[in-house]
């Protein structure tokens, strides 16, 4: 039910239903090798022409933080985020972190991604947005 | 090449809730400057007005070319200059190039912002869409470098808001910074917490407030005994790289070598220094970045006292934003006038004894973990 929500954006996940973890997308320039995320159509390089890719999802904290200011685009108060290593690509991404889990995150913490409806459109319309959470004994 | 001097100085009291409107602080700045220089405004030859939000707020455009005018600099160029947090050290790079490069001897800058405006949110410094959408919030993205610092160097929370403690010790000092009575560490522990581990004193508050500089050639200044050199004046841009670490931070460090190699000199050779300490761990970033210690080692200099006013090298003797509020486009200049005023030893109670070198460093805009823009000012007198 709460995955027939519209992503908050489009081109940045793909769900893969039940059993198979959501991955994060990006794009991979052929000529140089670069990675971006977001996808981006002219790579910031060289100018060659990326390929979309799977980012994968699975990372690791290289850091985290609560916001407890009043959150925007009503994410939860407080709200989670932290840069995540993707260890498919090597990139560091900006990401929401786990609301359920604040105060149980760390540095070098292997997370993984999901996704639910958190936060909305700025117009108060729920929205799906992608999150790293750990697999917490 | 020419030289180029600062010969004048001037700025409003940073405040919440100024009276006047974003062209009245402009006007009293750039008088306050004009005056300071002695100069009749006939003779300046290009302006350069600095300022963030007015566009979005009112929809009005050119506003340089009106605050100038109010103060008698007409009919030369006059450039209007958007670069978030470093707007106003970019109207200074681009009066120092304009001057160095002989299109006019004297220049006027202003930077200048009124932020007391209802319906003014949080401000993201125009990241990407993606990570704002994402949540990121400027608190956020300190208190993201701050809990990696602390990972990697094992500094405490108590450490890190020495800083706020620091600062606002130099304020009570300085009649125009916005916060002057001090805190101590206890107060800015327990103040609401905004983005772990970062609480609401060790946040730069918002402020109304213009700040303005009157540049001139070797040969216009050559006879004025307060004229302030410019060593280098160094302007640059983020490298976006990914991963990028977020406790060395490569643009802040190209920058302030840029500046150290222009003016022939190196962090030893400072006496007093202006950063961007929009938070209390980016003083400590900044220290490092511009090399007045190692990596890691920013915290320790605040604690032994080295950054205090009386140490081995005070950063920000005027309260720094942290104090005096961060009126967006006015900051770079703001910090400009005060190592001006330590130079000529017109600081009053927060002089800086015998200061003859000084370095002033800002950043701004926020994008994939870099800030889009960085300045480092060096002057001597
Ligand atoms: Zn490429």
């Amino acid at each position: 039910m709460k995955n027939e929500l519209p992503p908050f954006a489009p081109g940045i996940f793909r769900l893969n239903g039940a059993g198979t973890p959501p991955v994060l997308l990006g794009s991979r320039c052929p000529d140089c090798g670069r990675h971006c995320f977001p996808a981006c159509d002219l790579c910031p390089d060289c100018l060659g022409t990326p390929a979309s890719v799977e980012l994968g999802s699975s990372g690791r904290i290289y850091s985290h933080t609560v916001v407890r200011t009043k959150p925007p685009l009503g994410l939860p108060a407080p709200y989670a985020v932290g840069y995540v290593d993707l260890v498919d690509c090597g990139l560091r991404v900006f990401a929401l972190l786990d609301p359920a889990q604040i105060g149980r995150f760390s540095i070098g913490l292997p997370v993984r991604l999901a996704v639910a409806a958190l936060g909305n459109d700025g117009h108060g319309e729920p929205r799906l947005r992608p999150y790293f959470t750990a697999d917490l004994a | 090449m020419t030289e180029v001097h600062v010969i004048g100085v001037g700025m409003t009291p940073f405040q919440r809730a100024a009276r006047e409107d974003l062209a009245g602080l402009a006007r009293e700045a750039a008088l306050l400057a004009l005056r300071d220089a002695g100069l009749p405004p006939a003779e300046v030859g290009g302006g350069f007005f600095a300022n963030v939000l007015g566009p979005q707020l009112t929809g009005e455009m050119t506003a340089g070319q009106f605050v100038m005018a109010t103060v008698g600099v007409r009919r030369v160029p006059i450039v209007n200059v958007e670069n978030a947090c470093t707007s106003g050290s970019t109207a200074l790079w681009l009066a120092v190039n304009g001057i160095r490069s002989g299109e006019f001897d004297v220049a006027l800058v202003i930077g200048a912002e009124k932020m007391s405006v209802p319906g003014l949110g949080l401000l993201h410094g125009g990241s990407a869409e993606i990570e704002t959408q994402l949540g990121l919030v400027m608190p956020a993205s300190f208190a993201l470098r701050a809990i990696r610092y602390q990972h990697e160097f094992g500094a405490t929370e108590r450490q890190l808001a020495e800083v706020a403690v620091k600062n606002r010790r130099h304020a009570a000092h300085n009649p125009l910074a916005q916060f002057r009575d001090p805190v101590t560490l206890e107060q800015v522990l327990a103040s609401p917490l905004i983005a772990d581990p970062i609480t609401r004193l060790q946040c730069c508050p918002m402020a109304d407030g213009a700040a303005a500089a009157v540049l001139a050639s070797g040969r216009v200044a050559r006879s004025r005994q307060r004229a302030v050199r410019v060593d280098a004046a160094v302007l640059c841009t983020g490298s976006y790289e990914n991963p990028a670490d977020l406790v060395r931070w490569e643009t802040d460090r190209r920058g302030c070598q840029m500046a150290y190699e222009r003016a022939g000199i190196g962090p030893q050779d400072l006496d007093v220094v202006e950063c961007h300490d929009a938070f209390t761990i980016a003083e400590i970033l900044h220290t490092e970045s511009m090399g007045l210690c190692g990596p890691g080692e920013g915290v320790r200099l605040v604690e032994e006292g080295a950054t205090a006013l009386g140490g081995r090298i005070p950063v920000n003797v005027s309260g720094g934003l942290l104090s005096r509020g961060h009126p967006l486009a006015a900051t770079g200049c703001a910090q400009l006038v005060e190592i001006v005023q330590q130079l000529r030893g017109e600081a009053g109670a927060r002089q800086v004894e015998g200061a003859r070198v000084g370095l002033a460093e800002c950043m701004g805009g926020d994008q994939s973990a870099d800030a889009k823009s960085c300045t480092a000012i060096v002057v001597s007198r």
